[in-house]
């Protein structure tokens, strides 16, 4: 009984670690689907910017001599944060603002473009194979009989969830309490009306592009490390787990995309480790489907009419 | 003006000499099919060193009938569309003989195209049994099946290991499938139970809940049929939640870059590779030819690679033709001294012998035979 019990519990707390990474990345595109009504497909590629940009910073720290592991995350981490909003920020300018009166399947194809770029871009000065990384935070936190049935959860399955739950705090007071925030809030309500009132949604908009570019990066960091490898083609698998998140829990909803990740993470480990693996991705998008038939708008979102 | 006739004389008995040579010179193109780029590229590149060396020293010593071998590399990028369409992209270039391809389910349908076509084609790496099952002329492989590899495994985990709960996984994909089930099938025949019999998704980067599952199940071995980035995580995330197992994989696991994905973790890893070739005292000046040149003979592939190209010239050579058909014919009915040995296809392309080893994988990347 406490065994499986145990392994319950254990294969939740693995669906809570995946699924808080996508949490993080979906909240890339829900804030810039409320705002400006359209899918960034680029974003995936952003937190695979970040994942290789945090590997590269490590690996110099290491060379360097450090051996704090905790000021070197920090510092990688701090360093993914600031490029991969650098990239957000400018893949809004470059791609996205020229086109923003234009129809919205242009943009949307504007992002694919972006995200087959970048994607063949980190190919080509990377290369195409995984780069590795050696595990930095080893061990892990043991309930029950080490010898029989117990739950591992390792300090980097904690790091990640902490590390998520102070993300989402965060940008829940940013979002509430902020002015900016509060501008974020009425340009998702109308943009039109907002820039008539004096904000200047310009801003506004390359905001959203940088929080969901260093939310990425922080989920690139963390991932990086669970994992150890990247390569080039991460960021298109995590992208489209992320968006289904964002859609499953309402896209547009901030709440919705947290909930979202949660749950599409803890649907695959509980199908892998109920069922079996092959069928994890066949189980999670089949619940996509039928949320989406019976709550159009998804979990949490509101109901509205066409943005895409 | 005396002059002018003489330089010009003299000029148009050099370009004719020139295109003298050039026709005398012409030269046998081989089309070298393979992952360049793509995850498992560092297999790409075992093949074509293997095949740009065997070019090499037969162009040294002459060519084939006077004329020299040219390597003409294509990536496939191990997926199945791409290898189609390198595929066509050979036949339209003319070319006759092809070395590869990598990748069995990339193998599989350029196959078709390349029997269609008259084209011969030799693969250094591709192990799915099914690839020869439909009895096509132009198609050969220097390198054993997974039907003998998943055996060989089977039985040294049945008689050395002798595990308690063994779980089988695979990466849902033709060679990594393949090898699953015959090493299933061998292992229940010896009376073993296989507890887990399971696919993971290829490119995944999550197995943790796999990793809980084979713990739950107290799996004491475990074998792994597919690539090795995904063997790589699933040895990493088993080192970090406490599984305890044995692990073993095909020769897909066994490259360098499995030891730097998983670190410690890939010590004492079991994996089925073709016999060390560079090991054979015979193949001494070759391994020295490729360590002149900065090169690793000891990837799986290497030597298969250059034995099909060597295989392809000297029948190129006895029967006196760049016939593709005849050529072909001749490599059924001959036997060959080869780097990796003698080499005797049988009537469906297959080699009629080949042995596959056990190593133990240590984590700095190097193997010793497991006993």
């Amino acid at each position: 009984m406490s065994d499986s019990i145990y392994y319950f519990i254990q294969q939740i707390a693995n669906g809570l670690t995946i699924g808080s990474t996508y949490a993080l990345i979906a909240i890339g595109y829900t804030m810039v689907y409320g705002i400006i009504g359209m899918i960034n497909f680029a974003h995936g590629e952003v937190y695979m910017i970040g994942t290789y940009i945090s590997f590269i910073v490590l690996a110099g720290l290491t060379m360097l001599g450090f051996d704090n592991v905790f000021i070197m995350v920090g510092l990688a981490m701090m360093v993914s944060i600031m490029i991969a909003s650098a990239y957000g920020f400018t893949i809004e300018k470059v791609a996205y603002k020229p086109l923003r009166s234009s129809k919205r399947l242009i943009a949307l194809i504007s992002a694919i473009g972006m995200s087959i770029f970048l994607q063949n871009y980190i190919r080509l000065a990377q290369g195409s194979r995984d780069i590795a990384m050696p595990s930095l935070i080893q061990g892990g936190f043991l309930l029950g009989d080490p010898d029989g049935s117990h739950i591992l959860i390792s300090y980097m399955q904690v790091i990640i969830i902490v590390t998520t739950i102070i993300c989402m705090a965060g940008l829940t007071l940013f979002i509430s309490r902020s002015r900016m925030g509060r501008a974020c809030r009425a340009s998702a309500q109308d943009i039109g009306m907002t820039n008539l009132l004096g904000i200047n949604s310009n801003n506004v908009i390359a905001t959203t592009f940088i929080i969901g570019a260093s939310l990425a990066a922080v989920a690139g960091t963390l991932l990086g490390m669970y994992y150890g490898v990247v390569n080039p083609y991460v960021g298109f698998i995590a992208g489209l787990k992320a968006f289904t998140a964002a859609v499953l829990g309402g896209i547009g909803s901030i709440p919705g995309a947290m909930l979202g990740g949660l749950l599409l993470g803890v649907s695959e480990s509980l199908t892998a480790g109920y069922f079996t693996a092959e069928y994890k991705d066949v189980v999670a998008f089949s619940l996509l489907i039928l949320i989406l038939l019976f709550m159009p708008q998804g979990i949490l979102g509101k109901p509205e009419v066409e943005k895409i | 003006m005396k002059s002018m006739v003489k330089k010009s004389l003299i000029g148009l008995g050099v370009s004719a000499a020139l295109m003298g040579t050039s026709i005398a010179q012409a030269e046998i193109k081989i089309a070298l099919a393979g992952p360049v780029s793509g995850p498992v590229a560092q297999y790409g590149d075992m093949q074509f060193i293997g095949a740009e060396m065997a070019i090499e020293q037969i162009n040294k010593a002459g060519g084939v009938n006077g004329e020299k071998l040219v390597g003409v590399k294509y990536d496939d990028a191990c997926d199945p569309k791409q290898a189609v369409a390198v595929a066509n992209k050979i036949v339209n270039d003319g070319i006759k003989f092809v070395v590869g391809h990598l990748c069995s389910s990339s193998t599989q349908p350029a196959s078709d195209i390349y029997e269609d076509e008259g084209i011969v084609m030799v693969t250094a790496a591709s192990t799915n049994p099914d690839i020869t099952l439909q009895g096509y002329q132009m198609i050969f492989r220097t390198i054993g099946l997974d039907s003998l590899q998943g055996p060989v495994a089977g039985r040294f985990i049945a008689e050395k290991v002798k595990p308690k709960n063994i779980a089988v996984i695979h990466d849902k994909q033709q060679y990594g499938e393949g090898i699953a089930t015959a090493v299933k099938s061998t292992v229940e025949k010896a009376g073993y139970n296989v507890v887990m019999f399971e696919g993971i998704t290829a490119g995944d980067k999550d197995f943790s809940a796999l990793v809980a599952k084979l713990k739950k199940n107290n799996v004491d071995f475990v074998y792994y049929g597919g690539y090795h980035p995904e063997l790589g995580l699933i040895l990493r995330q088993s080192k970090e939640l406490g599984l305890q197992s044995q692990f073993m994989g095909p020769e897909g696991v066994g490259n360098k870059d499995i030891s730097s994905i998983a670190g410690p973790a890939s010590e004492g890893l079991l994996v089925t590779l073709p016999p060390s070739f560079e090991k054979d005292p015979k193949n001494a000046s070759l391994v020295q030819a490729f360590k002149d040149k900065n090169q690793d003979p000891t990837g799986p592939f290497v030597m298969p690679a250059y034995s099909a190209v060597q295989v392809m010239a000297d029948s190129m050579k006895a029967t006196g033709s760049t016939d593709s058909e005849e050529v072909a014919e001749y490599m059924h009915k001959t036997a060959f001294s080869t780097p990796i040995g003698n080499v005797k296809f049988d009537e469906k392309g297959d080699l009629t012998s080949f042995n596959f080893v056990v190593y133990n994988w240590h984590q700095d990347g190097t193997k010793s035979e497991a006993k």
